[in-house]
């Protein structure tokens, strides 16, 4: 038991060992498009649970600078809400 | 030939046999223009986000066609003139994804 905690500790003192003030942008703020990744659930006006992620409580379309979306995704999501706006499904 | 996804959505008051009637009476048109039905899918009765002629549901059928052009033409056209339809929509697609269903989930917790 007592070998493990000092794993533990060891372990989390290396974590903080990486957090420095030098250290790049990329670690500090995520910003690469959710949608664009490989595995990535696919754009369909069908697919409300995804599309409602990226609508206001109004029923609003977000803005790409909020929800960091690529814009050629942004351009699939915006056609595919206006579908499913449509069919009365958002 | 081309992929269609093509929707409908008809008054909340049908019964299951007039449903059965709007899906025969379509897909007559369908193959009697030359198209061919991938699938057919009954997402069933769902609430609608917003009015549509004073209804507060729909019940939902969805088509996947390989057809022609006119035929949608055609479908429209009918669908236009029908008194139990709201609402209709067509997409043209590159492929079809025939294993999802986005809508099965809930019509299982609905007859649960």
């Amino acid at each position: 038991m007592k070998s493990k905690k000092i794993n533990s500790k060891k372990n989390k003192s290396s974590n903080f060992s990486k957090l420095s003030i030098f250290q790049p942008n990329k670690y500090k703020f995520k910003k690469t498009c959710p949608l664009s990744s490989k595995g990535a659930p696919i754009v369909d006006y069908k697919n409300i649970k995804l599309l409602k992620r990226y609508v206001s409580e109004n029923g609003k379309i977000l803005p790409s600078r909020i929800t960091n979306i690529s814009q050629k995704k942004q351009r699939e999501l915006s056609l595919s809400i206006k579908r499913a706006r449509n069919l009365a499904l958002i | 030939m081309n992929n269609y996804e093509h929707t409908i959505i008809a008054r909340q008051d049908t019964t299951a046999s007039q449903i059965k009637q709007i899906k025969d009476k379509y897909s007559d048109i369908i193959l009697k223009n030359k198209g061919n039905i991938v699938q057919t899918q009954d997402w069933g009765l769902m609430n609608l986000s917003y009015f549509i002629k004073k209804n507060k549901k729909g019940n939902y059928i969805h088509f996947k066609i390989k057809c022609d052009g006119s035929l949608i033409k055609e479908l429209e056209k009918n669908e236009k003139l029908d008194k139990n339809l709201l609402r209709f929509l067509t997409v043209r697609v590159k492929n079809f994804d025939l294993k999802t269903n986005y809508f099965l989930k809930d019509n299982k917790t609905n007859e649960k």
